[in-house]
């Protein structure tokens, strides 16, 4: 081979030796230098490619006069880069005229032989000097030769600064955009390259385009209009009464179409796009490239008494509107519907059992449809499922989840969730492990970012400092623990802690709603920030107590998109009601108090523990009271939004009531309080794992002003907001929204801890969730400015929170309420 | 004319496919039958399997080129040096490994498509 190659270089130099006024020689000259070496060859080709190509010019050039204005210059083009270039240049022209000559008679004799085609491009070919009578023979058939094997030198360049080379001049020929018939485009092209074979070079077009996006129009590349007419005329599917130039700007738009890649392979995700399955989510399970076929993993959707109809050959009623549900076809297995496999007998239809030659597999095969587990199997034309940008839902999955399924071989359907990953879907810092190949379950965290891959730092030892890895390979990993924020997929901007990862699978406890949510680590970047979604329509809100038209009353527990879910005031029986905008009556606002068992007054965010009942036990501050009832908020309750529904009479008021007091100042009023104040727990304690005191403390904040702390100024502690100052405007369970002075604007946050004239908020959710680790994580070193307060200054020590805990003894004093009026602990919003 | 043209595609439906490496559009029956003008040592003609794995259904536009040396979008495409024959604008599938090692043992180039 190598030898072989060696030849034709040789028979290359003495040919070009033989014609020294040829710039080709100039070419030779420069070559030679490195004659000795073989990866130089390519240099050659490309050398000997520009030749071939002058040839081809003169060839044309027979056609028409244009050709050889356009050699020339190109021939410029090719040869700017010879020394020697301005010094032939001169004669050029003459030179060119007899290779001209010599080249059309020698190409003419020579074309029976290169219609055989094939033939010329096998290798061994070359030389047979004995034979070889015509030195311009054996040259043209070199360069026939390396023109074929050369292109290599032309493709290599693909960068994008050498593809701008490539750019259209002035001197290059034009496109033309020609109407053809709809539907015709690609016959249309087709059409015009028959039309050329069989006229030669009468048909001075260079090529046709038809792209698959545009209809009824084709592209004629050509140096003038009237070419484009000429080679058109007689094509019946092409209207060339009007051709339209593409401005030279605009030419490389025409040729760049991306090639989306539609990856069809097993595992793949689609939709079905026709027939009763339409729009239903399906897996690809084989894919036949030939025939276009891929057969696919269905949930069926069978009407067995239609089925059964059509196998007794009954009439089966007329083309029905209804599309039968999805649901699993599951023949001998009786989890999911023992009453199919009976209802199936019952019907008379026949199941018979086959295994699939090639899989081995078993398959159900009922009236010509197989089943397998369940699944419909289906083979269908490609056409009829689309695979670009399919996002299974979360629910999907879950059903597509076969009983034997675990979480791995979710996986391999997961990466095709991959292929829609946005660009910038991996950012340094961003923790990641590793899915596939060798590397599988490394974690690392990313640290750059390029074109395809994504480089991390790998957290094992050992290791390369960074590994390259295809961003396929990865994905997005948390921890419980890691606030987190929904960027794509049906929950996107929801917000939440992480509190379960499963495989690739979060769970997180939305900061919204309180509920735990799934999502795949994918469509989830580490952020700080709560959002609190949709929390209001109308003057209706999240959390509001609210009349409705049936005189029945409850607190809106979720807001969806067009209604609200509300736990109606029903003690004892948790009732949650959809309820439309237009049913609700009114926002009940009267705040008013009621009586607990033991006499004691309860007040709106008292916080009271029941005593009676199916949440007996349950603990937490009262949102609303209406009618006797309490609204009551644990936050450890999963259900209804934390929200429990109970009477005043089955609960008891732990710790003190709120009052008007602590507003007025009248600390004594405490002292009216009944059952013996408890001990508030020590945050310390609450650590260690005791909730049920978390609001062992006296509950602050509120609603309709109520709070004395609306409207006192504040500094922000921590989060995006750190050092601002603003003023309280509302405070609403744990968030307290703060108009910011320097920002005018109002931001949400956690108000932390009030102690004494000490504030601690945490804006945005940092260590967001878990109420002891907040307390903890709050330093108290902090005294803000300008606060004005009636709080009543609690005893520091009590924290017992070692070096974080007391607070800067020098402030307190300052505190116009500073007089200790009970043990308490923190107050946790 | 530089070169004997390839063959043309004798329908356009779905039949055609497209050459991994030189995004020749023919139909499968014309690439069983005799294989890519410019890939030759794919020996499509002697494996019909091979037909399957050199060529795909999957590709985007095409293009007739008539004068490959002259024409500038044959140029811009990088199908400049192949023979006449139509062509497709793009595929998005990449040769088969095995085949591209292929390609190297030929000391043919071989540059696979860019990814969208």
């Amino acid at each position: 081979m190598e030898d072989e190659e060696y030849d034709d270089e040789q028979a290359l130099d003495d040919l070009e030796d033989e014609e020294e006024e040829d710039d080709r020689s100039s070419k030779k000259r420069r070559r030679s230098e490195f004659i000795d070496d073989v990866a130089e060859e390519d240099e050659d080709e490309e050398e000997e490619d520009y030749d071939d190509e002058d040839e081809d010019y003169g060839g044309g050039g027979r056609g028409g006069g244009g050709g050889g204005r356009k050699h020339k210059a190109k021939r410029r083009t090719g040869s700017e880069f010879f020394d020697l270039e301005a010094q032939v240049d001169s004669d050029e022209d003459e030179e060119e005229e007899e290779g001209e000559d010599d080249f059309i008679v020698d190409g003419g004799a020579d074309l029976p032989d290169e219609v055989d085609g094939r033939g010329i491009h096998r290798r061994p070919l070359l030389p047979r000097e004995d034979e070889a009578e015509d030195v311009e023979d054996l040259e043209r058939r070199i360069q026939a030769r390396y023109a074929r094997s050369s292109h290599t030198e032309y493709d290599e360049e693909t960068t994008d600064v050498e593809q701008q080379a490539l750019l259209p001049s002035v001197r290059d020929p034009k496109l033309w955009m020609v109407k053809c018939a709809i539907g015709r485009e690609r016959e249309a092209a087709v059409c015009l390259m028959q039309k050329y074979i069989d006229k030669g070079a009468e048909l001075q077009i260079r090529s046709a385009v038809a792209l698959d996006h545009l209809k009824n129009y084709i592209y004629v590349e050509a140096d003038k209009e009237a070419h484009v007419k000429e080679a058109c005329k007689g094509l019946r599917n092409i209207y060339s009464q009007k051709v339209m130039l593409v401005p030279i700007r605009e030419m490389t738009d025409v040729l760049s179409v991306e090639s989306k890649a539609i990856d069809l392979s097993r595992d793949t995700w689609v939709r079905m796009k026709l027939g009763s399955y339409k729009g239903d989510l399906a897996k690809v399970v084989d894919v036949d490239n030939v025939r276009q076929r891929v057969t696919v993993k269905l949930i069926p959707r069978i009407d067995l008494q239609a089925l059964a109809n059509k196998l007794e050959g009954r009439d089966a009623p007329k083309k029905k509107a209804f599309v039968p549900p999805p649901r699993f076809m599951n023949v001998d297995e009786a989890r999911y519907s023992h009453c199919f496999l009976i209802y199936v007998r019952e019907l008379h239809i026949r199941v018979e059992r086959r295994r699939d030659q090639i899989t081995g597999d078993y398959f159900e095969n009922i009236g010509g449809m197989l089943f397998k587990d369940g699944f419909l199997y289906k083979t269908v034309s490609t056409k009829s499922i689309s695979a670009a940008n399919i996002k299974p839902t979360f629910d999907e999955l879950e059903k597509f989840r076969t009983p034997g399924e675990n979480g791995e071989s979710d996986m391999a359907s997961l990466s095709t969730l991959f292929a829609n990953r946005k660009k910038g879907h991996f950012m340094k810092g961003d923790a990641v492990i590793v899915i596939k190949g060798d590397l599988k379950n490394l974690k690392g965290w990313v640290e750059k970012v390029d074109e395809e891959n994504v480089h991390i730092r790998p957290e094992m030892k050992g290791l390369p400092k960074t590994l390259a890895l295809n961003q396929k390979e990865l994905c997005k990993y948390f921890e419980p623990g890691n606030h987190v924020k929904v960027v794509s997929g049906t929950q996107e901007g929801a917000t939440g802690m992480v509190v379960k990862v499963e495989q690739h699978v979060l769970i997180i406890l939305s900061d919204t709603t309180k509920e735990h949510i799934r999502v795949f680590a994918d469509d989830v970047v580490e952020s700080s920030e709560v959002t609190t979604g949709v929390t209001k329509i109308g003057d209706y809100e999240l959390h509001d107590l609210v009349l409705l038209d049936n005189n029945s009353f409850g607190v809106i527990i979720r807001v969806e998109s067009e209604a609200f879910q509300v736990l109606k005031g029903v003690p004892d029986r948790p009732e949650v009601a959809l309820v439309k905008l237009r049913e609700i009556k009114y926002k009940i606002e009267k705040k008013s108090n009621v009586q607990d068992k033991n006499k004691n007054t309860v007040s709106v965010k008292d916080v009271v523990r029941i005593l009676e009942g199916p949440c007996k036990g349950k603990q937490g501050p009262v949102e609303h009271i209406y009618r006797g009832i309490l609204f009551i908020y644990d936050r450890h309750h999963l259900e209804h939004a934390g929200f429990i529904c109970a009477k005043s009479s089955s609960c008891t008021v732990v710790g003190g009531s709120r009052g008007n007091g602590d507003r007025n100042g009248d600390a004594f009023r405490f002292n009216n309080h009944r059952p013996p104040p408890r001990v508030p727990q020590s945050p310390r304690r609450l650590s260690r794992g005791g909730h049920q005191n978390d609001y062992g403390g006296r509950h602050r904040g509120g609603r309709g002003g109520h709070d004395p702390l609306i409207g006192t100024t504040v500094k922000i502690r921590q989060g995006p907001f750190k050092g601002y100052r603003g003023r309280v405007v509302e405070i609403k369970g744990q968030s307290v929204r703060v108009e910011l002075e320097s920002q005018m604007k109002v931001v949400t946050g956690k108000l932390l801890l009030m102690w004494g004239n000490l504030f601690s908020f945490l804006f945005h959710g940092y260590l967001y969730g878990q109420l002891t680790t907040v307390l903890f994580a709050v330093d108290r070193s902090y005294i803000s400015d300008n606060v004005v307060v009636s709080t009543p200054y609690r005893d520091a020590p009590r924290y017992g929170m070692g070096s974080e805990t007391p607070m800067h003894p020098s402030r307190t004093p300052l505190h116009p309420y500073s007089t200790p009026m009970r043990d308490a602990a923190g107050i946790v919003f | 004319m530089g070169s004997a043209p390839a063959q043309i595609p004798t329908s356009f439906g779905h039949e055609l496919r497209a050459c991994l490496r030189c995004r020749l559009v023919k139909t499968y029956d014309q690439f069983r039958e005799s294989g890519c003008e410019n890939c030759p040592f794919f020996k499509m003609d002697e494996d019909h399997e091979r037909v399957v794995d050199c060529t795909t259904p999957n590709f985007n536009g095409i293009i007739s080129v008539m004068d490959p040396t002259r024409s500038w979008a044959a140029r811009w495409l990088r199908i400049g040096r192949f023979v006449p024959g139509c062509y497709t604008l793009a595929v998005s599938e990449a040769l088969p490994e095995d085949l591209q090692n292929l390609c190297e043992d030929e000391r043919i180039q071989y540059v696979p498509p860019k990814r969208v």
